[in-house]
């Protein structure tokens, strides 16, 4: 007797063998079935790694200041890339719209800008992601110290204090009130100096202006200690920083705060008692004898203290460049140069003949003056001044003027305006006269550089804006920018 | 009001036809409603006997019929069953299938089917023939007003757009809410993500021929779709592609060519108007601020705005609708071949689509191929296998109507109505008219720059191109274990490859910047699923009924894309990617892999067909979520009774007025894991380039906590069949509560999170309410049929809970515009704006509210007077910073009104749908009234112009681009959005048989459509359904710059052998 009638369950073996195919296979369905690991990113779990990755980290710092970053919409936010410089020049007299294009600041050309201003809340969103990343590397940094030299980690550690500083100054000088109003006692800025990767810590209620400042010299003054005095080539002299760029960014900030004697002490470290003016420390800096060459590549001009490198591959955006928003001749021409007086184009200082009217404007047929600083040529890949040494001769000049030498004042004023128009005299100044041909001088010199709004604010001068039709005294809700909505609508303890 | 009279006249009628019948034969002919073609294989039957026959291979049949008899019931499987009263008549023709809302016989629920009488979940039906020979260029858009719950819109004009479908409300926030599509078994990938490009849409969805669908069941709550667990929160659209039957080979041949026109388009100043109102609103701008413009832009009037001239000396006059929107030519064929012997069946067909868009140089064009086969291996052994490759090709010009483009300078839907109309799209010479030195278009004798590009310049010359080569097939074995017992093990292979081709001219448009712009990029989706259940269908004591399932479903799914972009052309001679451009980047390049892996369980039980339960089970991992919570468990439950099966009913008196009556009530919890990112969880870093140097930076704040949202759903209703389903309703109410939903909770920017957001589960909401759907067939003779169709659903969505801290999430139109709050106590993505209290008729000032609710009116060009209280004394700024809530944008109620008449050969289908409760931001309107250069609609002739006057436009300022709401959004661009609208009508004719002798034709319908005949609204925008933001779940609601809707008007044949 058979044990098993094989002709009867053939047909069931068949069918239970096919069955048995799909469920051997499911069973072995690995664990790792459901792993999705990102393969185009790095994880956290390794982003400090190696040394190279840890560089790639300093250098992204910088490009997070220019802001290369690219939000879920697509959109790339514009901070030091050129919208800052460009919001800051057309909110006064000097220049004038001609897109009407909201994209392009016209509304904050005509300060009808609010809270909800996209490109303002971007500039927020930008600065404040250039100090989380700073915070954030500063923490990865300490917790993979034996990654790099105990050298090499301090400078690094100066670079992200250096890009922390300089986000948190450019940020305190737009949406602040100026530390000269009250010393600081304004409300200022929510101060983050923690790395931020979770959904807590929304709250923080903005700190003063004054604490601001305090963090932002804090920084400044490790960096300094910590920085290179070299960083060993010409170019990460300009695109890094380095120990002068720290000391060169503490005359704007002391400026700011109205803290003349500082800029003098700060100022002092960097350049020579007598002309001509150069860096006796550190890097070398003097003024380029053709200022054309500060603004034409390769952007190595020993002038130049802190550029933010720019290439085909990284440039900020069409609307976010400061290459294209000036120009006639290749550029967008958003804004043309109000040749008229207030503005500085009509101003007796800048003379025809100035290098800076020949070789740094042109008139378009149309009539209208344009800046031609910056290549109008795409892909705009001019280098963003930063800091050059002509601005801190003048934040010297000014410092000197006020609570210094007048003498060395007016050589430090002479120093930059006779580079472009040798023959121009000052004739005899008292001490405000100086002082009021060091201000002219800086709107001449620093045009379409981003310095126009913040010099009216830190002196509490009225805004005198060709778009609104009006001066816009200190008192007017529209004399500093709004803090943005969604930080008001995420942050319940900013108000 | 003239419904219900007519259905009481129909069962006075039906009353009045109850007379006693004598014994004798009753012949005629069962047809089939799409083409009129004689049915074989009908079954016939005396009903409440086992009497019948069926009819033969023309349809024709002939029954003897006792006198006690009245009524014939017709059946046959795929098709509606009827019934008919015997009366008098001697001879019955019927034709059955004719309503695609009718219920049918079975309802495919995923993994399984199940008898429409037995199910006890809600899903709505629609029968394929209502979908397909309609001039759109995938199935979806074709549903609109087909199903109760079901919100279909279609975003706007633009060729082969996926519409926004909702079903039973707004289910998620973060998280998509298309519901889950399933062709023939397998879950296919719909996500837009195969275009990254920003004009060439690409809808997945395009890439099924509407003439291959069977059937669509669209399963709506947690009892019918748990089964598919955490895919199934936004319901499930389960599509059955057509399928062979045994007996003759037939062939059909659909063919329909039509014409497409924009419809609705504002009325825009012409050159005169526009010269003369500019600069009007310019010297009342110099009078305030004599730096109002540049002294080069203005003579010594003030005037900046001058007449051009053409060659003959007439004056230059452009409707720029002239050179961007045309009358559009489309056609479409299908040819199918299906048959098969009892052992095995086939289904062939092949498509081709050539359709234009009312866009000038928007084309969709579709090849598809499709083969499904089923064979009896053995009587227990079944293969069938499916196979579906289609190639579609979308091509646009920058349109500015996809989602996130609405404010794109180049998008030509805004350079139609804000181009200057006095100024010539060529010059003299016959070249595109360019002001040197710009991208913009020449600006003639204007003073003032006009900063638009020359449109036809975008038109002609910018490309866009969109080709998808998609195949997806399955094969299926069904294995007979025991009787009852059957196992099926079903292998699908969704494959895709996108090519996406830009380029934008050096000329005028957004390439100009670029001097030539081209970025082109390849997609390739591999989406495989296997599926395996096993199933045991079992009848004890005859009455007890059970059916076991359980089930293995795994799918994996990876996207691998990548691109380069090349700008700055070396020559002008190129037009196409593959010149010579002097920089070259990379593009969009990606990799993101998905996977799930589910288990399934699930049993129903009725008792005699009266009393039903049923219970759904599926467990999912998901590697979306964090590794920690990826596993979830779904399920839901569902009762029915059904009380006319009751003996006791059965004898009541009532059974002759009441065919149906059945309760039934489900509840589950369902899953949504269709994250917006395949690596939510993980904290990563992400390369860039500084200068020359490598970067690397945090881009992603993880969240390891990541875990499924949950929907609860509650659904109660009941089915009413009247007069043998004559008349029946099915209404419903339907509850779903949305928990730990995936919020991209938004971050204090401050904190510096990279995209201000980390994917978290936070917040909570509602969506409920009724749906009825009516269905009737009140004449049903010989000569004229007419059956009818009307669903109505209500919904209300509140969000409940949000983050921690109750922070709005505010809506963003084109990167630039907010215009929607999601905010705790309010409907999901409301229309967000600063409210305003009209004009002041003494001085014409736009008057503001702002957020204290104080009324501040604007002067532009005021100086310190520009806001000021209504005593004239300086108010602070109103900024978009004091927008409120204005109203929701979802609507409240909308639905569908489906009619089928049939006279003779002649038959007439009409479909309106409507929608209402919501309302619409109009945000085109206020680019309409902007104050700047742009052109406007003729309503600012109506502006302020004096003292007393009340004007809803206020005083024309040149430049002025607040008042009228460009630089943020203001309430008097918020609409209503109710509407009725004829979606589309149908009048056909089919030939009498006669005429075609011994060709071999079996039958020819020749008929005419229009879709979108009118639409009553008050909506002053172009369309009350535009979506300018797609799917996007925040912003609906939205009208921004979109190009309008089409009427189209169709000629079409159907022919078969």
């Amino acid at each position: 007797m058979k044990l098993l009638n094989l002709k009867a369950y053939k047909i069931s073996l068949v069918k239970l063998s096919l069955l048995t195919l799909p469920l051997s296979i499911i069973s072995s369905c690995s664990e790792d079935f459901l792993e999705a690991v990102p393969e185009t990113t790095v994880s956290e779990a390794t982003a400090f790694d190696t040394p190279e990755r840890i560089l790639s980290q300093v250098n992204g710092l910088y490009s997070t200041l220019k802001s290369n970053y690219v939000d879920p919409d697509g959109n790339i936010l514009g901070f030091l890339s050129g919208r800052y410089q460009i919001f800051s020049d057309i909110r006064a007299e000097e220049f004038k719209n001609q897109t009407t294009n909201v994209v392009t600041g016209y509304d904050v050309y005509q300060h009808t800008n609010g809270g909800d201003n996209t490109y303002l809340t971007n500039m927020w969103t930008a600065g404040y992601l250039a100090i989380n990343r700073a915070n954030t590397f500063l923490a990865g940094l300490e917790a993979n110290s034996d990654k790099v030299s105990a050298e090499i980690a301090a400078q690094y550690r100066g670079e992200a204090k250096f890009v922390r500083a300089l986000a948190y100054f450019s940020l305190v000088q737009f949406f602040a009130k100026p530390y000269t109003m009250d010393n600081g006692a304004s409300p200022g800025l929510p101060l983050r100096l923690q790395p931020e990767s979770t959904s807590a810590n929304n709250d923080l209620p903005r700190s003063t202006v004054a604490e601001v400042y305090t963090q932002i010299i804090k920084d400044l003054d490790e960096a300094e200690a910590e920085l290179a005095a070299d960083n060993g080539s010409e170019l990460y002299n300009i695109i890094r920083a380095h120990k002068n760029a720290a000391i060169a960014l503490k005359t704007r900030v002391y400026l700011a705060k109205g803290d003349y004697t500082k800029v003098s002490t700060e100022g002092n470290k960097i350049v020579s008692t007598t002309a001509p003016f150069t860096s006796p420390i550190n890097v070398t800096h003097a003024l380029e004898p053709n200022i054309r060459a500060v603004f034409t590549a390769p952007f190595t001009s020993s002038e130049s203290i802190f550029s933010l490198a720019v290439a085909e591959t990284n440039t900020a955006g069409t609307q976010n460049q400061i290459g294209s928003y000036y120009n006639y001749a290749g550029g967008a021409f958003e804004y043309s140069i109000n040749a008229a007086a207030p503005g500085i184009y009509a101003n007796p200082q800048w003379r025809a003949v100035d290098k800076r009217k020949t070789d740094l404007t042109a008139t378009n047929p149309g009539g209208d003056v344009y800046l031609t600083k910056y290549s109008g040529q795409t892909p705009f890949t001019d280098y963003v001044p930063i800091i050059r040494y002509a601005e801190v001769l003048l934040n010297l000049a000014e410092a000197e003027a006020r609570v210094g030498s007048q003498t060395r004042a007016r050589a430090l004023l002479e120093a930059v305006h006779h580079r472009s128009d040798p023959d121009y005299s000052f004739g005899t100044l008292n001490q405000s006269e100086l002082i009021s041909a060091i201000l002219t001088e800086r709107r001449i010199e620093l045009l379409g550089e981003g310095f126009r709004s913040n010099d009216i604010l830190r002196l509490n001068q009225p805004i005198q804006s060709i778009g609104a039709g009006t001066s816009i005294n200190p008192t007017d809700p529209r004399y500093t920018f709004p803090i943005p909505v969604d930080e008001v609508n995420n942050n319940p303890g900013i108000q | 009001m003239r419904k219900i009279l007519l259905l009481s006249l129909f069962l006075l009628s039906a009353l009045l036809n109850e007379a006693m019948a004598q014994n004798r034969t009753i012949t005629g002919r069962v047809t089939d409603a799409t083409n009129n073609e004689g049915l074989p294989g009908v079954t016939v039957l005396i009903k409440g006997t086992q009497i019948g026959t069926a009819t033969d291979a023309i349809g024709n049949y002939s029954i003897s019929v006792p006198a006690e008899a009245n009524t014939l019931v017709f059946s046959f499987i795929g098709y509606t069953t009827t019934e008919r009263a015997i009366g008098n008549s001697s001879t019955i023709n019927v034709t059955i299938g004719a309503d695609a809302q009718q219920l049918s016989e079975v309802v495919v629920t995923g993994y399984g089917t199940q008898l429409r009488s037995e199910f006890t979940g809600s899903v709505s039906s629609v029968a394929g023939e209502s979908i397909q020979n309609r001039p759109v260029q995938s199935f979806d858009q074709a549903l609109t007003g087909r199903a109760a719950g079901v919100n279909i819109v279609q975003p706007n004009g633009l060729l082969n757009n996926p519409p926004v479908i909702r079903i039973r409300g707004v289910n998620s926030i973060s998280l998509s809410s298309f519901p889950l599509v399933v062709v023939d078994g397998i879950p296919i990938s719909t996500e837009q993500d195969v275009s990254v490009n920003t004009a060439a849409v690409n809808n997945p969805l395009g890439d099924i021929n509407p003439a291959d669908i069977e059937t669509i069941d669209i399963l709506k709550d947690a009892a019918s779709t748990s089964i598919y667990g955490s895919r199934a929160a936004n319901g499930v659209l389960v599509i059955t592609t057509k399928r062979g039957k045994a007996g003759r080979t037939k062939v059909t041949y659909d063919g329909w060519a039509g014409v497409n026109k924009a419809v609705r388009l504002p009325e825009l100043l012409d050159a005169q108007q526009y010269i003369d109102h500019k600069n009007r609103a310019l010297a009342n701008a110099l009078a305030l601020n004599p730096n109002a413009v540049n002294a080069s832009q203005r003579d010594a009037q003030g005037r900046g705005f001058f007449p051009n001239y053409n060659a003959d000396g007439s004056m230059v006059n452009t409707n720029w609708y002239d050179e961007v929107y045309r009358t559009a030519f489309s056609h479409n064929h299908s040819l199918t071949m299906s048959g098969g012997t009892e052992k095995t069946t086939f289904y062939f067909s092949g498509g081709y689509s050539d359709q234009e868009g009312f866009l000038v140089n928007n084309s969709f064009e579709r090849r598809s191929g499709r083969f499904n086969i089923a064979h009896d291996v053995t009587n227990w052994l079944k293969l069938s296998a499916n196979l579906n490759y289609n190639n579609t090709i979308n091509n646009t010009p920058p349109s500015g109507s996809n989602p996130g483009s609405a404010f794109t300078s180049g998008g030509l839907g805004r350079l139609a109505i804000a181009q200057a109309p006095n100024l010539a799209p060529y010059t003299a010479d016959g070249e595109i008219n360019v002001q040197p030195g710009t991208p913009y278009i020449g600006r003639g004798n204007n003073l003032v720059p006009i900063t638009w590009y020359n449109p036809v310049a975008v038109r002609d010359l910018d490309r866009n191109r969109a080709e998808n080569n998609r195949l997806i097939s399955n094969l299926v074995a069904q294995v007979k274990l025991l009787e009852g017992l059957n196992f099926k093990s079903a292998y699908s292979w969704d494959r895709g490859n996108s090519e996406n081709v830009t380029f934008w001219n050096p000329i005028s448009g957004d390439g100009w910047g670029f001097n030539g712009f081209a970025d082109n990029n390849t997609f390739r989706r591999n989406n495989w699923n296997w599926i395996n259940t096993l199933q045991y269908q079992k009848t004890l004591l005859e009455k007890h009924n059970f059916n076991l399932l359980v089930g293995t479903d795994v799918q994996k799914t990876r996207l691998e894309y990548w691109g380069a972009q090349r700008q700055n052309l070396t020559d002008p001679f190129f037009t196409n990617f593959q010149g010579s451009f002097g920089i070259n980047l990379a593009g969009d390049n990606g990799i993101g892999q998905r996977a799930y892996e589910s288990y399934l369980g699930s049993v129903s039980y009725n008792f005699d067909g009266k009393y039903f339960i049923s219970g759904n089970f599926r467990r999912d991992g998901n590697s979306a979520l964090s590794p920690e919570n990826r596993w979830g468990s779904f399920g839901g439950t569902s009762v029915g009774w059904t009380v006319t099966e009751e003996n006791f009913f059965k004898t009541s008196s009532l059974s002759n007025l009441l065919s149906t009556l059945r309760f039934k009530a489900s509840w589950g919890r369902v899953g949504n894991g269709n994250l917006p990112s395949d690596y939510g969880s993980y904290t990563t870093f992400e390369a860039d380039i500084y200068g020359e140097e490598a970067g690397l930076g945090f881009n992603q704040a993880g969240n390891r906590d990541l875990r499924w949202e949950t929907s609860t759903q509650t659904n109660v209703g009941f089915d009413l069949g009247f007069l043998a389903n004559r008349i029946t309703l099915e209404a419903n109410y339907y509850h779903n509560n949305i928990d730990n939903l995936i919020l991209y909770a938004p971050q204090a920017p401050s904190k510096g999170i990279p995209n201000n957001r980390i994917l978290t589960n936070v917040g909570s909401m509602y969506n409920k309410g009724f749906e009825f759907a009516i269905n009737a067939t009140p004449f049903n003779n010989d000569g004229f049929s007419w059956s009818t169709n009307l669903n109505f659903t209500t919904n209300k969505n509140e969000v409940t809970a949000l983050t921690n801290d109750g922070s709005p999430i505010i809506g963003t139109t084109g990167s630039l515009e907010n215009t929607s709050i999601t905010a705790v106590g309010y409907p999901v993505g409301s229309i967000y704006a600063v409210k305003t209290a009209g004009v002041n008729p003494q001085n014409g000032r736009r008057i503001f509210i702002n957020a204290k609710g104080e009324q501040v009116q604007y002067l532009h060009q005021g100086g310190t007077q520009a806001w000021t209280y209504l005593d004239g004394t300086v108010a602070p700024r109103v900024s978009g910073a004091d927008a409120q809530i204005v109203g929701n944008a979802l609507p409240k109620w909308y639905g569908g009104f489906n009619n089928n008449l049939r006279y003779n050969n002649f038959d007439l289908n009409f479909l309106f749908t409507f929608s209402g409760g919501n309302y619409i931001y109009n945000g085109t309107q206020a680019g309409l009234r902007d104050q700047r250069h742009w052109n406007n609609s003729v309503e600012v002739l109506d502006a302020w112009s004096e003292s007393g006057e009340e004007a809803e436009i206020p005083r024309p300022v040149y430049g002025d681009n607040v008042s009228n709401g460009s630089a943020f959004a203001n309430d008097s661009n918020v609409q209503k959005g109710d509407f009725l609208r004829l979606q589309t009508a149908t009048l056909g004719y089919t030939l009498p048989t006669t005429l075609f002798g011994k060709t071999g034709i079996n039958s020819l319908r020749i008929y005419t459509q229009v879709n979108n005949g009118f639409i009553i609204t008050k909506y002053t925008g172009v369309d009350p359904e535009i979506s300018t933001n797609g799917n996007e779940n925040t912003t609906p609601g939205v009208e921004r710059n979109s190009i309008p809707q089409g009427r189209a008007i169709t000629f079409g044949l159907s022919l078969g052998f």
